[in-house]
């Protein structure tokens, strides 16, 4: 019989915490490997120090922020600072592998558990590090942020109004998706390495350099052609209308994109086709590219006169490509997400009955399964040193009263 | 060129239908040496019609997209709608671990060429499909591009604050998302078929791939009710700031944490700043405080006095020998100039025959010890490999004279 969890067996060291880290053993966690968090009380993920929070009271078991990176994860409350914990850490070591951090450069050298000295406990080990600049280079220590890592890539200059200062994404989008996933994939590569091969490996992640991998064309464009590429709002190069158009109520916007001749009749169509649709000016795409600024008006106030679900509806019926702007509410109602099971509510011991989303990626015969909550610190420290590490009860305890582990 | 011994990729055949999806996935295994065959069909991909183009010209070699996304693929031209390329095409898959397309729900079932179909061939492949909404739910068949799949996803809601408009990111991020994830699923799928002989398909939504960059968005609502929008510029320390030469992104204030705030306080009162002193207080430490429009205003006077006496560039590397966070809001012209990027050597340059020219592209996200990133080719011309691949499967040249004069193929 195949296993139904691809990872079952597989045993992550997870020295990672906040947000690219944790969100990159989640993917892991997904699929079945047994994930340990080495955290501790005296040197908290930040994460659960910032909410949202459960009913909005602060708290470190009650942030979804932290929850939603942490399903089907184990958590061991050990105290790095004390001498021992590295024994402890080599054990379970001997157990696992894959080690994981996203540390800025140093730590886990000053604790002797870099990649020379963990390969000396576990030769086939997997190690992975992800400082946000890589492991060698004049910043290899530099701290930063999801969203400090748009700044530097170029993907903060480029998103929003030319006539405005910048605002960007508005999230830590390179902790979300970019990172974690880009991890994934080479530590799944490291893993069938190993199942052919026999042999560990170490993988360098720069989150810098893996949020670059997803924003060519700005740089391609400055090396070939000298280009500075400047924010567009939500125009395109390439065609016109591309827009976000207000619709009626508050903070309700439609996007709008016509690729082709056929989709700007089908779009004119749905408008009742208007008088000012006729001009030359909107005729051809070059046209309709060459007079964007008063495109986007007349759009704008057509849609101002509708509600959104309504039109896109109706657009997407005469094969016009358009999506609501949906926020998190529309989200967690959606019937599309909800056909397709990606919220799962899971009961968490101090949070209760709370949302987290499932992996995009719907494998048929090895599905990804959420079967635990995000743990509490520490929720599973006795379980771990007992069957993983086999310690007895009497030296659990004394590494209590000796502050090794909480 | 030759692939390292030993390397996992090195025996990996991917079949990619080429369009504006999947792409990325493909490239992810191309790099690391796997050999992926792309199947354009006649009217071919319709990224090599997208600008920007090297040296400013339109033509369908010339997209920088089309080429940074078909680096070492082969690509070969294919009508799979005719019998003849039905049967190139089945024949490629008995020899394929991993399918990549991104066809609209059932149209390859349509064709006769289904997972069901093709599971028979091959039990051992792997079925990676990429659509907008995935293979089923009410929106399966909706029109779709990047931008209204970011609309769909919630990543354009998040990007603005209070009524502002929100702007897209660039670069179809939506479709990065979606073969991302696809790429993983494909990873963790061969290893499944690799320990069990068990092949299996992968249903991917580009908008479940958006929703999964909502940071904390979803939890907020289901946890205290609240609809959030954009990070930046909601509160003092957290944000867009000008500084002499353009911008910097600063990240001082954060939850309860102050360990960020305080260090960049006592730089500001060390350069005498005047009102600096004020950020000192307790209050500070709190994001209720911070959050207050007069708190943001008090901040950014005091802030831009200091940041306007320095480049971005020099703010950032002064900021991180302090423990401070600022980071440069950079151009593309800066990141090409970056100091780190460049030590690393991560830009990689290669002449392309396509367009008569060198281009530069982004290099390796990751550094596998034993799987080499190499950059053995640039992306295939229409046609390029047709002759290649279609005379290794046994069709003799006659056959692909043939399949030419008919419309089902393409030989450069």
């Amino acid at each position: 019989m195949s296993s139904k969890r691809p990872l079952e067996g597989i045993r992550v060291c997870d020295f990672s915490w906040v947000g690219a880290g944790p969100s990159t053993t989640r993917l892991l966690a997904e699929f079945g490997a047994d994930v340990i968090r080495l955290e501790s009380k005296s040197r908290l993920d930040l994460l659960r120090l910032i909410g949202p929070y459960k009913d909005g009271i602060a708290g470190i078991e009650r942030s979804g922020y932290f929850s939603n990176r942490n399903p089907n994860k184990r958590s061991i409350d050990i105290n790095m600072k004390s001498p021992q914990a590295r024994d402890l850490v080599v054990k379970l070591i001997q157990e696992s592998d894959i080690v994981i951090n996203n540390f800025t450069m140093g730590v886990m050298e000053k604790w002797n558990l870099g990649y020379e000295d963990v390969k000396a406990i576990k030769p086939d080990i997997i190690y992975v590090t992800m400082p946000t600049q890589g492991s060698t280079g004049p910043h290899k220590n530099y701290m930063g942020f999801g969203i400090t890592m748009n700044a530097l890539v170029g993907i903060h200059y480029l998103t929003g109004y030319p006539d405005k200062i910048p605002f960007g994404m508005g999230t830590n989008y390179p902790d979300h998706v970019p990172n974690p996933v880009h991890t994934a994939f080479a530590i799944a590569a490291a893993l069938l390495h190993r199942k052919t091969s026999g042999e560990g490996q170490f993988i360098d992640v720069s989150q810098t350099e893996a949020a670059l991998a997803v924003l060519p064309t700005s740089v391609m464009n400055y090396a070939a052609n000298g280009k500075v590429q400047d924010r567009m709002g939500n125009r395109n190069l390439n065609v016109a209308p591309h827009g976000v158009y207000a619709t009626q109520g508050d903070r309700r916007w439609i996007a709008i994109a016509v690729f082709n001749q056929s989709e700007w009749e089908a779009l004119l169509n749905v408008m009742g086709n208007p008088e000012w649709a006729n001009s030359e000016k909107f005729s051809s795409m070059d046209n309709r590219l060459d007079n964007q600024d008063e495109l986007d008006q007349m759009i704008e106030e057509w849609t101002l006169k509708h509600k959104a679900y309504q039109l896109m509806d109706q657009l997407a019926q005469a094969g016009v490509r358009a999506g609501v702007l949906q926020n998190s509410k529309d989200l967690l109602e959606d019937p599309n997400l909800n056909e397709r099971g990606f919220w799962a509510y899971l009961n968490h011991k101090e949070m209760r009955r709370h949302v987290y989303n499932v992996s995009p990626a719907h494998l048929s015969k090895t599905p990804v399964e959420l079967y635990s909550p995000a743990p509490l610190l520490g929720e599973h420290t006795d379980e771990v040193l007992k069957e993983v590490l086999g310690l007895s009860e009497a030296e659990i305890s004394k590494l209590r009263e000796e502050n090794v582990i909480g | 060129m030759s692939i390292p011994e030993g390397n996992v990729f090195n025996n990996m055949r991917i079949v990619e239908l080429a369009g504006e999806l999947g792409g990325y996935t493909g490239k992810l295994f191309a790099d690391l040496g796997a050999e992926v065959i792309r199947i354009e069909s006649i009217e071919g991909d319709p990224t090599r019609l997208e600008k920007p183009f090297y040296g400013e010209i339109a033509g369908i070699e010339n997209s920088l997209r089309y080429q940074y996304l078909n680096t070492n693929k082969k690509g070969i031209v294919l009508d799979i709608t005719s019998p003849e390329g039905k049967e190139v095409f089945i024949k490629l898959i008995k020899t394929a671990d991993l399918l990549i397309e991104s066809l609209p729900p059932g149209q390859l079932e349509s064709l006769g060429l289904g997972y069901e179909t093709l599971s028979v061939i091959n039990p051992k492949l792997v079925h990676t499909a990429i659509t907008p909404y995935g293979q089923y739910g009410p929106y399966k068949n909706l029109p779709f591009s990047d931008l209204t799949c970011a609309a769909m996803g919630g990543m354009l809601f998040l990007a603005g604050t209070e009524n502002e408009k929100p702007a897209l990111v660039p670069d179809k991020q939506s479709f990065f998302q979606a073969d991302l994830y696809a790429a993983y699923g494909s990873m963790i799928a061969l290893i499944h078929a690799e320990m069990t002989l068990e092949g299996q398909y992968i249903d991917v939504s580009l908008q479940e791939s958006v929703a999964t960059a909502q940071e904390n968005a979803i939890q907020t609502y289901d946890l205290e009710g609240r609809i959030r929008r954009g990070l930046g510029l909601v509160e003092a320390g957290n944000g867009t700031y000008q500084c002499q030469d353009g911008y910097v992104y600063i990240v001082a204030a954060m939850g309860s944490n102050v360990h960020l705030w305080y260090p960049l306080v006592d730089w500001m009162i060390e350069e005498k700043i005047p009102g600096a002193e004020v950020l000192r207080g307790e209050e500070w430490g709190k994001s209720e405080h911070r959050k207050k429009p007069e708190s943001m205003e008090t901040f950014k006077t005091i802030f831009e006095q200091f940041s306007g006496m320095y480049s971005k560039q020099d703010l950032y590397q002064e900021s991180q020998k302090r423990k401070v966070v600022i980071y440069p809001v950079n151009t593309a012209k800066d990141v090409l100039e970056n100091p780190q990027l460049n030590y690393r050597k991560y830009f990689k340059e290669r002449y392309s025959e396509s367009v008569k020219g060198t281009i530069t592209y982004p290099g390796c996200p990751y550094e596998l010890e034993k799987i080499p990133w190499v950059l053995r080719s640039g992306a295939p011309a229409f046609g390029q490999h047709t002759n290649e691949v279609l005379t290794s499967l046994g069709y003799s040249t006659e056959d692909l004279q043939s399949f030419v004069k008919r419309g089902v193929s393409y030989v450069k």
